[in-house]
């Protein structure tokens, strides 16, 4: 699960051009580096390299602990089958079986979509934002109060929005109503809406995120461009399209990945608001491997469809990695 | 540096351009702000008087919203009848105890990963981080089985446990990108003056400090958020805040009065932690990857 | 990992057979936990059957024991009330409250890997009975043991109401009881006197019949209400929908709401087996047959006439709809009954509410042949004692099993938080009797006629199925009908869908 090795350069290089322009580093860049530098090596003790190991050990060990033993134990499980009692070795069914599991490829495809749209919404108007605070005075407090719905539990994001959306007695399906959106339905009661629904919770408590990201990617945006450009005559659309977009995208790109991997993770608002109903209108798939896992107990069922999951998480795992590697902010 | 300095040709485009930033920020806030307020009043009604809403379309009966007498019962409620003063504690000793113990043994780990290099070190790395990644719900019934055997489930060292495993990679990860940027020979130098390794680790520390706090914050963030560890690790001995108020939809009677209020005892110190450590938010939730 | 439990030695052979699956990574778990489970200890002085009632129960004094229940009524008010049972025991007892969801994850993953963390659990029919029946002590085997204290009114199938102890008790044999009723929730239709007697003239010219609900009150007369108070709002009137269904989240009560309809009507059942005891091979499903697409075609018309929020509203959400007055009506559990008569989060207290039995089938709409019946489904929750544990926790488990299911602390529940009783001997106390009707001290005693002395009496009782697939089949059930209302799939196609996908879940 580890294979990186084509990844390039050393790790010191990457995380040197990583971890360049960190604003809590101004301490360390106050000396003089070049003079530290310049200090001749032959004065440096030698250092053991198993020094370093102990520090490293406790840590790993925890990890490997936590994390090997649940890897292994899956792969194990998902060849079996464990649905009632004692485990039988099965080879290779619980796979097979996966692929003429309607709810199995309807999840994967409901997390496409419901990524798909969580993060448009997300990218849009989170950039937009970025771009209308970065020129507003007040930046500052507008960033303050956008942050605040990250600050909340998602179980608990998941619990007020329920009661938004009751089609008795909330706030925001009366608003939704009044406006002539819905009609008398709760957004969560029809299965065409209710994919909706869910999104709207994710892009109400993620698109801060977006913007605080994309609001440090244009700090980033060269200014001489743009003012060869403004000097050009160039409208301010122009600008964005040919010269502050194209600096955004790689911090795009890497939020986009973080928040597509949190949709893997994180369905504890889904599991409140709709539990994946109604019908199978919003059972992604993590929601329906929770259902496999917890409610069935088919513990060899899920824990092949936690493989899948598994396997692609590391896919994107990699590629952000990838990404994170390359130097960010373009020409900058 | 910012670009807004740039942007000061005054065209019909442009000025029209700010009014609709203006509009859309306006109209922003009032969609992400709004939930909030709504919890925050509706946890002082009752619940007779939380269900009010105007006829659809009466978009001037909105005041109905304000019309009620406040109560403090459900926060009462939620310290008498629940023991949420309990799980306060347990939120804050679980939340607050991983988080110290990802970041020592995190900074331990990262300073070393950042000093040393060795075969295979790309992929420790990596995989390191990999588990921060891994869907919670895959690994959920192999870690209760681990847990279970050690006697840690429904304890609060049990879920200290399990929320180190995600802060403890996302721990080891920021603080390796610190690390990386504290330059070695500060190090070489305090030895050359005769200052032992240790020494001259501890002797790096200021330098990192301020990040160490903020990632301790972030950890806290994360861990006092978590639903799903905690209701199935933690809950029993270790219900936390987010459990407990998930636990107030009742078989029989939704408490939302209670809910709202827990909402608020969840949210509040969180929105508070949020403020103090801003400036390190967009580092901590994008990993290290782009910094303000 | 997860294997049959044998006997008490289990936890042994379960670290064996960790360790095997486990392989490397487990070694390092270090040592595993003693036999008895988390939080739990025992202590024990013998006793004979000739000793005081006093000593067997104080046998196990300075005991632990930990119950894992359902967030219900019941459990809070003997959560209250625990000092009581130690003062009794001496054996102290945690009790663990949760969601029925969380519950079941807890139970399942203590009982399946051998452990016996939770000695009591709650065991709620289908949910956790159905799937982990084997795994619970046969109480049969202690009912007579003289070593062991024992409830005056006994234990047999005369001591609790009609089908109670067959329901959460019996599964796949008639030998062995691993529950004793704990709680129940019985399904009867709850309905606004006060509007009905409103509007009953406009009805009648309508529909040429009264507006009045009472036991022969068909499921067809609900449709035509539905319709009634639906075509009323929409012209405009200020009256609440007549009807809604429970078609929410929780995929067991979704099942349960379906299955009522279906059973009124000729007593249909989804499998061909004892709906009593169950079946771990259920053999093919009737899904899919006449009957069975017609009841959905209905199911679906009552829909379309009922609260629009049918698909996110649970039983829960569904009974707030009704105590906010959006509803005239709703078939509902009977221990909701406190929640509406309570004046102080409901708008249908003080009288506005009648209860009456569940309806009727409606003679045309049977092609199967069978008789029209009220069905009347429910949860009856037991209480039972994990086979994994040792069994001197076993037998001290038992004592808390039977206090918490005796009489008058069924009696100090009702009186308290409003409790569903199990106990036929409670009905008889006079002042439950003159709860039954208003002003009543006890408001879920309005509905006792209603529900014990009607709805759960053969033939209008249906259970199943219990099968071990039970919660994937509840979900197969929901997630079907709810694609079937939101108009996806015709009712021949979701019964012929169901049909196919229940088959293929019982390897028929």
């Amino acid at each position: 699960m580890t294979d990186v090795s084509s990844l390039s350069g050393t790790s010191r290089e990457v995380a040197s051009k990583l971890f360049r322009a960190r604003a809590h580093s101004v301490e360390v860049e106050a000396r003089p580096r070049a003079e530290i530098t310049h200090k001749p090596r032959k004065f440096n003790p030698p250092m053991p390299k198993h020094y370093y190991y102990y520090l490293m050990a406790p840590a790993i060990a925890i990890l490997a602990f936590i994390s090997l033993y649940p890897f292994f134990w899956l792969i194990i499980m998902s060849l079996q089958d464990v649905d009632i009692g004692g485990g039988e070795w099965i080879g290779l069914k619980n796979y097979t079986k996966l692929f003429t599991d309607a709810r199995f490829i309807d999840g994967w495809i409901l997390l496409a979509q419901y990524s798909v749209m969580c993060l448009g919404l997300q990218v849009g108007l989170g950039v937009t934002l970025a771009v209308v605070v970065n020129s507003s005075k007040y930046e500052k407090y507008l960033v303050t109060a956008l942050l605040m719905p990250m600050m909340m539990a998602p179980a608990v994001a998941g619990l007020l929005w329920l009661f938004l959306y009751n089609g008795t007695f909330g706030w925001y399906h009366w608003v939704l109503q009044s406006a002539g959106i819905l009609d008398s339905a709760s957004i969560l009661a029809s299965a065409d809406t209710a994919m909706y629904a869910i999104v709207l919770v994710d892009v109400w408590q993620w698109t801060p995120l977006i913007t605080i990201i994309a609001l440090a990617g244009l700090k980033r945006v060269p200014r001489d461009q743009l003012e060869a450009n403004m000097v050009d005559g160039a409208s301010p659309l122009r600008n964005f399209f040919a010269i502050i977009l194209p600096n955004l995208y790689p911090v795009l790109l890497i939020a986009v990945l973080l928040r597509f991997m949190d949709n893997f993770r994180f369905i504890d608002s889904i599991l409140v608001l709709t539990g994946g109903g109604p019908g199978s209108a919003t059972k992604i798939l993590p929601v329906y491997l929770f259902e496999v896992a917890f409610k069935f107990f088919k513990l060899g069922r899920g824990a092949a469809i936690a493989l899948t999951l598994l396997i692609v998480t590391i896919l994107l795992g990699k590629l952000l990695v990838r990404v994170f590697e390359k130097p960010q902010g373009g020409k900058g | 540096m910012a670009s807004r300095d740039v942007v000061s040709y005054d065209t019909p485009l442009s000025r029209a351009l700010s009014i609709f930033g203006t509009v859309f920020v306006a109209f922003y806030l009032v969609w992400t702000l709004l939930p909030f307020v709504v919890m925050f009043v509706s946890s002082f009604k009752d619940m007779l008087e939380a269900f009010k809403l105007p006829v659809v379309g009466d978009w001037a009966g909105m005041t109905v919203f304000f019309d009620f007498s406040p109560t403090l019962k459900h926060y009462t409620t939620l310290f008498t009848e629940n023991s949420f003063g309990t799980y306060i504690m347990n939120s804050l000793i679980a939340a607050g105890g991983s988080a110290v113990i990802s970041v020592i043994f995190g900074s331990l780990a990262a300073y070393s990963l950042s000093r040393v290099d060795f075969r295979g070190k790309q992929d420790l790395f990596f995989w390191i981080i990999s588990t921060r990644m891994a869907p919670v719900v895959a690994v959920m019934v192999p870690l209760y089985a681990i847990f279970r055997s050690l006697d840690l489930v429904g304890t609060l060292p049990g879920l200290i446990l399990a929320y180190t495993t995600f802060n403890l990679p996302f721990a080891i990860w920021m603080l390796k990108g610190f690390f990386d940027n504290v330059p070695y020979a500060i190090e070489e130098a305090q030895m050359v003056d005769g200052a032992t390794r240790f020494e001259a680790f501890r002797s790096i520390l200021p330098l990192v400090a301020p990040g160490i706090g903020a990632f301790v914050v972030l950890c806290v963030l994360f861990a006092w958020n978590d639903f799903l560890f905690a209701a199935i690790i933690g809950s029993g001995g270790a219900k936390t805040l987010p459990v407990a108020t998930r636990e107030l939809v009742q078989p029989q009677n939704i408490q939302w009065g209670s809910i709202m209020a827990a909402g608020v005892v969840t949210t509040a110190p969180m929105m508070l932690l949020g403020l103090v450590i801003r400036k390190y938010l967009v580092a901590g939730l994008t990993m290290g990857a782009v910094k303000e | 990992m997860f294997h049959k439990p044998k006997n008490a030695q289990v936890s042994r052979v379960s670290r064996r057979r960790f360790l095997e699956l486990g392989g490397y990574g487990a070694t390092m778990l270090g040592t595993g936990s003693l036999a008895v489970g988390l939080n739990s200890t025992i202590m024990s002085s013998r006793v004979q059957a000739a000793s005081s009632d006093d000593a067997k129960w104080k046998q196990y004094a300075g005991s632990k024991l930990t119950f894992l229940s359902e967030n219900t009524p019941p459990s809070f008010a003997i959560r209250d009330n625990i000092k009581a049972f130690y003062d009794l025991t001496g054996i102290e007892v945690e009790i663990l409250t949760d969601d029925l969801p969380v519950v079941q994850q807890k139970a399942g993953i203590d009982l399946r890997s051998g452990k016996s963390d939770y000695v009591l659990n709650y065991i709620q029919d289908k949910p956790i009975g159905a799937p982990f029946a084997d795994f619970y002590v046969d109480l049969s085997k202690m009912f007579g043991d003289e070593t062991l204290p024992q409830d005056v009114d006994g234990y047999g199938d005369d001591a609790w109401f009609d089908n109670f102890l067959s329901a959460c008790g019996r599964f796949y044999s008639e030998d062995k009881i691993i529950a004793l009723p704990y709680d129940a929730a019985i399904a009867v239709t709850f309905y606004r006197q006060d509007l009905f007697e409103k509007y009953t003239k406009d009805f009648e010219a309508e529909y040429g019949y009264r507006l009045e609900y009472n036991e022969n009150s068909t499921w067809k007369n609900v449709l035509d209400i539905a319709t009634f108070f639906k075509k009323l709002k929409e012209g405009g009137a200020d009256v609440p929908y007549g009807y809604a269904q429970h078609q929410g989240s929780f995929a067991w009560t979704t099942q349960l709401d379906i299955q009522r309809m279906m059973f009124a009507h000729g007593r249909w059942t989804d499998f061909n087996m004892d709906d009593k005891i169950g079946s771990k091979e259920p053999g093919p499903t009737n899904w899919g047959d006449e009957q069975s697409v017609l009841m959905l075609e209905k199911f679906k018309a009552l829909a379309d006439v009922s609260h629009p929020d049918n698909l996110a509203n649970g039983t829960l959400e569904l009974n707030t709809v009704y105590q906010s007055g959006n509803i005239a009506m709703q078939v509902q559990y009977h221990e909701f009954a406190a929640s509406v008569e309570d004046e102080k989060t409901s708008v249908a207290a003080g009288g506005k509410t009648a209860y009456a039995p569940c309806p009727k089938g409606e003679a045309s709409w049977i092609l199967n042949g069978g008789q029209a019946v009220n069905g009347t489904n429910c949860g009856i929750g037991g209480i039972g004692i994990n086979a994994n544990a040792p069994e001197d926790v076993q037998r001290a488990a038992y004592l808390f099993a039977i206090w918490s299911t005796s009489k008058n602390i069924q009696y100090d529940v009702l009186k308290g938080l409003g409790g569903t009783p199990t106990r036929k001997s409670v009905l008889d106390i006079p002042e439950v009797q003159a709860a039954k009707s208003r002003p009543s001290a006890m408001p879920n005693a309005l509905t006792f006629d209603a529900v014990y002395n009607f709805g759960i009496k053969d033939p209008n009782f249906v259970l199943g199925p219990k099968i071990t697939e039970a919660n994937e089949y509840h979900s197969l059930i929901a997630s079907e009908t709810q694609r079937m209302l939101s108009g996806e799939m015709s009712p021949a196609d979701t019964a012929a869908s169901l049909k196919d996908q229940i088959d293929g879940l019982n390897g028929v």
